[in-house]
């Protein structure tokens, strides 16, 4: 029982990170955009957030600074895809390799390595949190809370608003778009911005809420277990969401399952995220469900001189 | 008439500087003596962005020069360095080369050399075969092991539509941790404390053919030519050609589409099996935590930067392991991170993917009749 209470208070600190990931790639991609970079931007923002945090120590101002930080280097791989139109494939791998180096580079030369910081205090709602085994659930940090609000605004925007119409169908078929009006490159730069700067908040959560320090290469694979998980959602928030809170619910457990005594052999114990996500990816592709929620031209860089 | 002819000779009217428009057009085909001059370019540009960097960093711009080229080519102990890293370097650039060139982005290349690793440590501790043989047969398990950490993502793409990018990058974790399992546990050094395996016996590591240079190179340069003649000469390499260029054509006129792919892939996993074997066995002498790491992003670079074209790959791989010997020593003489190896390579492969723009497009002014 007391299990099953610390495992549910701890699963959301673990599921933020995966649901603000998702949702920036889901914002990215259904531009159209292919956005292979989101552990590079992971990285970006708990680099960028822990520095803030070591200098000021005001953790909402290091997460707004993960989130600026990310956008910015974002802009690198906008350069790359949309003026030079560069594969993004090639783009999006040349960004999360750039992004490491520089990262690890920094994280060293400038001292931040190992260096704990304060988080936030946890937030209690208080009738909610008062509630038997699922109580822990309503004590989280603040930012706990304003995932869920930006969830729910993200998803207004794409669903909800012409603005949101407009993003979809620049990554349906830009070329209709093109000829009804839309900016297509200025959707996409605005998309990939936002969606960096999502990311980024992703990685600044690990770094200055989760971890509390910076380790070079921290964020562990976590953008590309997002980078999958959008694609086993489909695209779709609210599946990506499920997963996220699936894979927050795996990672929850194992420090869990190791306070309560439980001997399991550690090394295996880590592998557990990237098996079920092979695992879960492989579940989707067999039950060969319609895949054509994905965005007509992801991945396809749209030049208007070779339109037909 | 004379209207029309007036119009055709007389020069385009001078625009004033700032009232100029430009439009971007498609080039069909620029020269190769050009094309090679704006990669050249952008390679420049790298450069320069780099040392900017490696300044900014603490070394000084006058040990720069000295540090990469003098040091790493000109001292006999550096360049045998240089070349000993270049051997599993060019395998993993072939290996990356094999695996794009059945368009298939092979991202575990560091999953598939750690199981070459532990295939053939797995043949070193459990004593397989009389001493003769030892080696042959340890490269033999680590293509074996490359081979096999490679089928599932080939089968789950070619069966189910599975992204390879995600596949193999979640394998490499996998095989990550289960090599931390191994050193960690079973297989550690019982004598000391550290995690890695016992010690290679002296029969089991790859012999230095004369005066320190090790015969990894040798291999690594006969690997080349076997890669070379499989894309140039084969019939498998004419077939090869032809999936790349359209597999659905290919298919219809009888290539064995699939089966091209997934022996291609293989390869490509048998080649980073053996550079985990030559890593292990040539410069380590056993079984280490992190010997791999850096090998996985250079072995697409080279594949990259070389077009996939198997020569070009073995001279990328050349230059490489030169940034990462100097990279070594900057790291034991200016404290300068490891890291920064990565860091260039990043910013040379974008340099170097930018350049194909000016490859593709020009700029040309619209005139004041055009539309």
């Amino acid at each position: 029982m007391d299990l099953l209470t610390h495992w549910l208070g701890s699963a959301p600190d673990f599921a933020v990170p995966f649901a603000l990931a998702a949702l920036g790639l889901i914002l990215t991609e259904r531009a159209g955009v292919l956005a292979l970079g989101a552990e590079g931007l992971m990285l970006v923002g708990a680099l960028a957030g822990i520095g803030m945090q070591l200098a000021l120590g005001l953790p909402g101002l290091s997460l707004l600074l993960s989130m600026l930080a990310a956008a910015l280097v974002s802009l690198l791989f906008a350069l790359m895809v949309l003026v030079l139109r560069i594969n993004q494939v090639i783009a999006g791998l040349a960004l999360v390799f750039f992004c490491q180096g520089l990262t690890s580079l920094l994280g060293t030369l400038l001292g931040w390595t190992n260096r704990p910081v304060s988080g936030l205090q946890a937030v209690q709602i208080w009738p909610l949190s008062e509630l038997p085994v699922v109580g822990k659930l309503f004590e989280q940090n603040p930012l706990v809370y304003l995932t869920v609000l930006i969830f729910f605004a993200v998803v207004w925007l794409l669903q909800r608003t012409h603005t949101g119409l407009r993003l979809r169908a620049v990554g349906e078929n830009p070329q209709a778009a093109d000829a009804a009006g839309i900016s297509v490159l200025g959707f996409r730069l605005a998309a990939i911005v936002g969606g960096a700067a999502l990311i980024g908040l992703a990685g600044g959560y690990i770094a200055v809420l989760s971890t509390k320090m910076w380790i070079a290469d921290m964020t562990g694979g976590r953008g590309w277990i997002a980078v999958s998980l959008v694609i086993f959602a489909r695209w779709s928030p609210w599946r990506a969401l499920a997963g996220a809170l699936l894979f927050g619910g795996i990672e929850a457990l194992i420090p869990q399952l190791a306070a309560a005594g439980v001997r399991l052999p550690q090394y295996f114990v880590l592998m557990t995220p990237y098996a079920v996500t092979l695992l879960v990816m492989t579940w989707v592709a067999m039950g060969k469900r319609a895949t054509g929620s994905q965005p007509g031209a992801l991945g396809e860089p749209y030049i208007r001189e070779e339109r037909r | 008439m004379t209207e029309t002819t007036l119009q055709q000779t007389a020069p385009p009217a001078r625009q004033p500087l700032l009232a100029r428009r430009y439009t971007l057009e498609i080039r069909q085909q620029l020269a190769w003596p050009w094309q090679a001059l704006v990669i050249a370019l952008a390679l420049l540009v790298g450069l320069a962005i780099c040392t900017a960097i490696l300044i900014a960093a603490g070394v000084p711009a006058s040990e720069l020069l000295n540090e990469f080229i003098v040091q790493t080519l000109l001292d006999a102990q550096n360049l045998r360095a240089v070349l000993f890293q270049a051997a599993p370097m060019i395998m993993v650039g072939l290996a990356g080369c094999m695996a794009f060139r059945a368009r298939f982005w092979n991202l575990g290349l560091e999953g598939q050399m750690i199981w070459g690793a532990i295939g053939a440590t797995a043949i070193s501790l459990f004593e397989v075969g009389p001493p003769v043989l030892r080696l042959p047969l340890m490269m033999a398990a680590a293509i074996v092991c490359g081979m096999l950490w490679t089928l599932a993502p080939i089968l789950l793409k070619l069966r189910l539509k599975v992204n390879e990018i995600i596949s193999t990058l979640m394998l490499n974790y996998i095989a990550a941790n289960f090599l931390l399992h191994l050193v960690y546990g079973s297989w550690k050094d019982p004598r000391d404390n550290f995690p890695y395996s016992p010690p290679f016996k002296a029969f089991e590591r790859l012999p230095d053919l004369f005066a320190g240079y090790n015969v990894a190179i040798v291999l690594a340069l006969l690997v080349t030519g076997l890669t070379l003649w499989f894309v140039g000469i084969s019939r498998a390499g004419l077939y090869l050609r032809f999936v790349d260029a359209n597999p659905r054509v290919a298919g219809a006129v009888g290539v064995p589409v699939r089966k091209m792919i997934i022996g291609t892939v293989l390869l490509s996993g048998a080649l980073a099996g053996v550079a985990g074997f030559v890593v292990t066995a040539g410069q380590e002498g056993r079984l280490t935590q992190s010997f791999y790491q850096g090998y996985g992003f250079s072995g697409i670079l080279i594949a990259f930067l070389a077009r996939n074209n198997p020569v070009a790959a073995t001279v990328v791989a050349l230059l490489i392991a030169l940034l990462f010997v100097a990279g070594r020593s900057l790291q034991v003489f200016y404290q300068i991170p490891f890291a920064m190896v990565q860091l260039i390579q990043a910013i040379l492969v974008i340099c170097v993917a930018s350049s194909d723009f000016f490859i593709r497009h020009r700029l040309r002014r619209i005139q004041a009749g055009d539309r």
